[in-house]
């Protein structure tokens, strides 16, 4: 898992394309280290030192979700509508110290190509609408300190270092 | 009425506000604008203090003797000098009026380095630009330190692009991603 200051989470990544098996091994690593880190409800490819447009995101059971895709794993994701923005606290395990309140989307409707090669379109609100923004977010090489609503939406997860 | 500035750091523990505005409160003065909060571990105090024309800093700093002693704080108080008239040169320099200026969110992250902060608020100075409020952390491990930079800003109106273009290329030299993001002024 890379986190910041590396270089590379602040990168914009290359497109997938229609994806082979470097792809699918690429959606298998992410699922996998999703899996393993409790608590993370999405991973980018960059977060794993890939610089390719690719994430994974899975909702379930999160008390703050509303629509609920179940595993999302999806390559070139395409942001089409988003609307009511608001703002809420998010961390991000590439960014492991700091927390910090940005006005997001909660609703969106985000296009993109399956492991299987087909085109999806998500329509997503409420948590999942955040979770889709910020992993896309990665693929442009920003991270959720590049839109905090201003110097005091930045907090320590632990008071002293 | 005359105003103070209070500025007062130590080893943070809890009952720190409690004993300084307890304090000022004995002696009916009163607290106006602060910002207190936690860096590395110390405890820091910024507070304007209102009081009774004739009282001195001397007297407000004996005042705040007995807890500054008791919670071990490094504490001074200072007059404040009186704004200048709203309108002179200082002041619309410094640019309060929403017609002429407009609010900024400057995001910086990078890896540790002195003088992230002397570049960046240098182009900033250089442009007119106004910071309205600041804070930094330094996090992650040693070996690969975190060092974040929000600010608030009242930038020139319509000199928001060649500014951010300035910013990000300034720290891109030093190895570190700014983002400008428009600031909410949103009025509920």
């Amino acid at each position: 898992m890379l986190v910041l200051p590396d270089p590379i989470l602040s990168r914009p990544s290359e497109a997938v394309g229609a994806p082979g098996p470097a792809a699918l091994a690429l959606a298998g690593d992410l699922v996998d280290t999703m899996r393993a880190s409790p608590a993370c409800v999405g991973l980018a490819a960059p977060q794993i030192g890939v610089g390719l447009r690719a994430f994974v995101m899975d909702v379930s059971a999160h008390p703050k979700a509303r629509s609920c895709h179940g595993l999302v794993v999806l390559f070139d994701p395409e942001l089409l509508e988003s609307s009511g923005p608001e703002v809420a606290r998010e961390g991000c395990m590439s960014v492991p110290d700091l927390t910090g309140d940005v006005r997001r989307a909660t609703r969106v409707v985000v296009s993109g190509t399956t492991p299987e090669g087909e085109r999806r379109v998500l329509e997503a609100d409420a948590f999942e609408a955040r979770a889709l923004l910020h992993e896309m977010d990665h693929l442009d090489g920003a991270v959720f300190l590049d839109r905090v609503t201003g110097p005091h939406a930045v907090f320590p997860r632990k008071v002293y270092r | 009425m005359a105003r103070f500035a209070l500025s007062a750091l130590g080893v943070d523990r809890p009952g720190i506000v409690a004993a300084l505005s307890g304090a000022l409160a004995s002696k009916g003065l009163n607290l106006a604008d602060s910002t207190m909060t936690v860096l590395q571990g110390h405890f820091a105090v910024l507070l304007v203090i209102e009081a009774p024309d004739g009282t001195s800093a001397a007297e407000l700093e004996a005042a705040l003797e007995v807890p500054a002693g008791e919670l071990d704080l490094v504490l001074s108080v200072r007059p404040l000098a009186e704004l200048p008239e709203r309108g002179t040169q200082v002041g619309s320099s410094l640019g309060n009026d929403p017609e002429e200026r407009e609010p900024w969110v400057l995001s910086v992250h990078g890896a540790d380095r002195p003088g992230i902060v002397h570049a960046i608020t240098s182009v900033l100075a250089g442009e007119g630009a106004n910071i309205v409020d600041l804070s930094t952390h330094l996090v992650g491990d040693d070996l690969a330190p975190l060092y974040t930079m929000h600010m608030a800003l009242s930038v020139p109106r319509g000199s928001s692009r060649l500014l951010a273009a300035r910013v990000i290329e300034v720290g891109a030299s030093l190895g570190v991603h700014c983002q400008m993001n428009p600031g909410d002024s949103d009025l509920l």
